[in-house]
């Protein structure tokens, strides 16, 4: 079992603030995403689980054992950690089975049991037949796997992944995320997983932290983050997502310069941001929610993707039904029809949407 | 993890850092004593002769004229190599570097194999070839064209010029074409889409692009002919055409307090052209530098010659046969000559009792290992402290590790007559530690000069080896020593290997130091050598200069074979 506690940890770097507090629980067997754009923190707590950093203050603790706090540090090879590195960090001088043998060598297991530990592991990794190429002679994702079986040959209960997938090309990376999932329940064993990539965070994880700026900025299973982002950057962050601003009053919220509303019974009053997915917005000619014109659409094969303007200029994006591409021409007027969709304070920060990482 | 407890380590940090501290501790303890302590005290001999501040030692050294002489000849002779040896190289480096001449990897490893030539050697050559009565070219060149007497003579300003132009051009070529090779090929490619033709794009892009490293290069000419021995020692004294370095050199042998005085005024006048020269090149015009060497292999872009390939090869060649193999061949044939008047090919003149001598004679393989032993152990502790210095300067923050670097740079960048002149005036015993006349003072001049050498190529292979593969190791649970041995040292065994043949090969041959620091009992192979050029058997000098050839050329096949042509000298 690997259960983990980070208690009020924070970091630094210098006079910068990477990480503010945070404090967190992964229970045993977990699958957890550390997820947020590139700079936000999630690496370093990743490399503070690993003891590559050491917290500034704080106390991080695996299954009650303290391993970071003002008074303890043990350093990585202590931790019985499997880690993943982005670069693989596959040793370019030995082979795949001396790369894989590494952790059991250390840990002075006898030469019969690593061999059959190994083969085993590269069983699980797909990487038998390639027992005594050496690196060079791989293509990244066999050096992906190659790293993966490193990680896990020694049978850690803890796993942390750093990006292991952001090298690899779109086709590749999703059979890895299924098969890294497979491992992990077939093991047995707590991950910790850090992405900038919310379809990884949402098709691998049991648990999802998604961090702007060194803030947690909501916890929860994927299903949640996406139905119910808990604010405008997990909004943004974590699938599509249009914001509208408009003004609440009375029960009742008005699209900015228009006269349609919308009905709403939440408690923010003054500037908001209406947050609608996509995705969940119907077209339809007659009625809607809300109104405007069709201004482009584009044929993606399994959805028609367009955008209809409201009487504002604002544009709003709409996945539709392919079949809708027939039905709908640029120029008509349409209506919007949705059946879910989140208030946010208007903190100025639209900007947001446009997430670099 | 059964027993949480037992697992819990006290907080290692503070040791942690005490090992790191003890290792920049000791190599700047180590820096400070040989290297900065006997530089500073040059500079305060020179000013405070007597114990009270006086410019006395400056007014009598400067208003004796030989000496203005030999600032004089230093300056010119510094200054037109400098010149002369840029023109040279960075037509030749664009030409091996950048456009499809004919062999030109071969040309690159002569050109640079050249480099590790000792430049006394070239001299030996030269005066063969260009002596005013009997130099072999010139009397060829006299008959060829029927002149009343020789063409040239070396015994002048103009054939030390020569001489030093061949055989420090290669210092510039080396830096330029470096640079040059590393250039972003897109870079022209976008001037030529702009219409440029390929000489506009020429001087319009790449040469201003080089610009930073022509300069450094020049510099790096002119410091080191400003502070070379072997050459104006050998070709200078017959003409009585003094340099710095030669007068500093008589200065120290009449031995006088008053000798030594005005050597070490000298001295510091050298040294103060060299640290002026090394902070321009490294903080003024290393600023500048627009090309950074980047990890990937940029392949540049190659400029079809046209017409003009067939011609430039030929001028290439000619200009190889006159610079490397005339002087290479005459000091190889020189080795087998009975009697240097005649012919080689004459009957009877063939000998091989020369080479017989350098292998037999007690007294040159004495000093033969004095230069094996000294340079191993140069190269060796070299080595060492390199590695440090490298694991200091890219995988720690300690503070401090910064100043190790500057030292063993400036180091470097100090002539060595000035680093010996130096060690001999302190390490007598008067403050505390006593190694003249032993093996050590020579060692430790080695590596103050060469260090850097090793040093900079470890470095940057240590720089390759992204951090997470060291990790990666830690995270499987090894140990830091365990980490070194599995991981970084397979990694830049090749480079550490390379690293000790460049402290080790220029120590081996060394000259300039080894004539102030040698004693009866520590004569090295460099001033045997000399020594038999000057006053006993030029025949026997030649042979040994040929076998240090041999061996830098053996030595030199090994190490492009050892790391699959990774390195070469």
């Amino acid at each position: 079992m690997s259960t983990i506690k980070i208690d009020k940890v924070r970091k630094c770097f210098g006079s910068v603030e990477v990480l503010k507090e945070f404090n967190q629980v992964f229970e045993d067997k977990e699958f957890i995403t550390l997820l947020g754009p590139s700079g936000c923190g999630k690496t370093t707590m990743l490399r503070m689980l690993a003891g590559f950093e050491k917290p500034t203050s704080g106390t991080i603790s695996i299954d009650d054992k303290v391993v970071s706090s003002d008074k303890v540090f043990i350093p990585p090879e202590k931790r019985d950690i499997g880690m993943v590195f982005q670069s693989y960090a596959v040793w370019p001088h030995m082979t795949v089975f001396d790369n894989i043998a590494y952790p059991l060598k250390i840990k002075k297991v006898p030469k019969d049991v690593i061999k059959q530990k190994v083969d085993a592991i590269m069983e699980v990794v797909h990487l038998s037949q390639y027992a005594d190429r050496i690196p060079s002679q791989l293509s990244g994702g066999q050096q992906q796997r190659v790293a993966l079986g490193r990680a896990l040959v020694a049978e850690p209960n803890l796993l942390l992944l750093d990006e292991p997938l952001s090298n690899l090309d779109a086709k590749l990376r999703e059979n890895m995320r299924f098969e890294i999932k497979a491992i992990q329940k077939k093991l047995g064993i707590t991950v910790v997983y850090v992405t900038h990539d919310q379809i990884e965070a949402m098709t691998m994880s049991d648990k999802v932290i998604v961090i702007n700026d060194g803030v947690i900025q909501q916890v929860g299973n994927p299903m949640e983050i996406y139905r119910n982002p808990a604010n405008q950057f997990v909004a943004a962050f974590v699938g599509k997502i249009d914001f509208i601003h408009a003004t609440s009053e009375n029960g009742k919220i008005t699209i900015k310069d228009t006269d349609q509303t919308l009905d709403y019974d939440g408690e923010l009053t003054g500037d908001v941001v209406v947050a609608i997915r996509p995705e969940s917005i119907h077209l339809c000619r007659e009625g809607g929610k809300l109104r405007g014109v069709m201004d482009n659409k584009t044929f993606m094969g399994d959805v028609n993707d367009c955008y209809v303007r409201l009487p504002n200029g604002k544009g709003v994006r709409v996945i539709a039904p392919p079949e809708t591409y027939d039905i709908y021409e640029i120029g008509e007027e349409i209506g919007l029809d949705f059946d879910t969709f989140h208030v946010y304070e208007d903190d100025g920060t639209d900007a947001a949407t446009k997430i670099v990482t | 993890m059964a027993n949480p407890a037992a697992a819990v380590e006290p907080v290692s940090k503070k040791l942690y850092f005490d090992i790191k501290w003890l290792l920049i501790f000791v190599i700047i303890a180590f820096l400070v004593i040989f290297e900065v302590f006997p530089l500073l005290y040059l500079v305060f001999r020179a000013f405070f002769p007597e114990g009270g501040f006086s410019l006395e030692a400056f007014q009598r050294v400067y208003s004796y004229p030989l000496n203005w002489t030999a600032l004089k000849n230093t300056v010119i002779t510094a200054g037109a190599s400098m010149i002369l040896g840029v023109l040279i190289a960075f037509p030749l480096a664009w030409l091996v570097g950048r456009t499809n001449l004919y062999f030109k990897k071969f040309f690159r490893t002569l050109f640079v194999m050249t480099y590790m030539v000792p430049p006394y050697v070239g001299a030996m050559a030269w005066l063969r070839l260009l002596n005013p009565r009997v130099g072999t070219l010139n009397v060829f060149l006299q008959e060829l064209f029927n002149l009343s007497e020789t063409p040239f003579n070396i015994y002048s300003v103009g054939g030390l010029i020569w001489v030093l132009t061949t055989f420090y051009y290669p210092y510039a070529f080396i830096t330029i074409s470096r640079a040059m090779e590393n250039m972003d090929p897109s870079l022209e490619e976008a001037s030529k889409i702009s219409g440029a033709s390929p000489l506009k794009t020429v001087a319009t892009i790449t040469l201003p692009m080089m610009a930073p490293s022509i300069v450094a290069a020049a510099l790096l000419v002119f410091v080191s002919a400003a502070s070379c021995y072997g050459i104006p020692s050998i070709i200078g004294a017959p003409g009585n055409v003094d340099t710095v370095t030669t007068r500093i050199i008589d200065f120290v042998y009449i031995g006088s307090s008053e000798g030594l005085s005005d050597a070490t005024t000298l001295a510091v006048f050298l040294m103060l052209i060299a640290n002026l020269v090394l902070y321009l090149s490294t903080f003024v015009v290393g600023r500048k530098q627009y090309i950074t060497v980047s990890g990937k292999s940029v392949r540049p872009n190659i400029v079809d010659l046209g017409k003009w390939r067939i011609p430039a090869t030929i001028a290439v060649i000619v200009f190889a046969i006159i610079v490397v193999v005339i002087p290479f061949a005459t000091v190889f044939a020189t080795s087998f000559t009975v009697n240097m008047g005649k012919d080689l090919f004459e009957a009877g003149n063939f000998t091989l009792k020369y080479w017989q001598v350098v292998f037999t004679r007690k007294q040159i393989l004495n000093s033969a290992q004095n230069s094996i032993v000294a340079a191993s152990v140069a190269a060796t502790l070299g080595i060492i402290i390199s590695c440090t210095m490298a694991y200091l300067l890219t995988r720690t923050r300690a503070r401090g590790r910064k100043i190790p670097d500057f030292l063993i740079t400036v180091g470097s960048g100090t002539p060595s007559i000035v680093i010996a002149l130096g060690l001999i005036m302190t390490m007598n015993g008067k403050f505390g530690i006593n190694i003249y006349n032993t093996l050590f003072i020579i060692i430790v001049a080695y590596m103050i000069k060469y260090l850097l050498m090793g040093m900079r190529t470890i470095v940057s292979a240590m720089t390759q080896i992204h951090e997470s593969l060291e990790e990666a190791a830690q995270i499987s649970g090894a140990g830091w020593l365990r980490r070194f041995k599995d991981v970084i040292l397979p990694l830049i065994g090749p480079s550490v290997v390379a690293g000790w043949f460049l402290i080790f090969m220029p120590c081996f041959y060394e000259l300039t130091m080894s004539t102030l620091l040698y004693s009866t009992d520590t004569k090295t192979i460099g001033y045997e050598l000399y020594q038999y050029q000057t006053y006993h058997s030029q025949q026997t000098a030649s042979a040994m200069a040929a076998a240090i050839l041999i061996f830098v050329v053996v030595v030199n096949w090994i190490l492009n074979k050892v790391t699959k042509g990774k390195f070469s000298i």
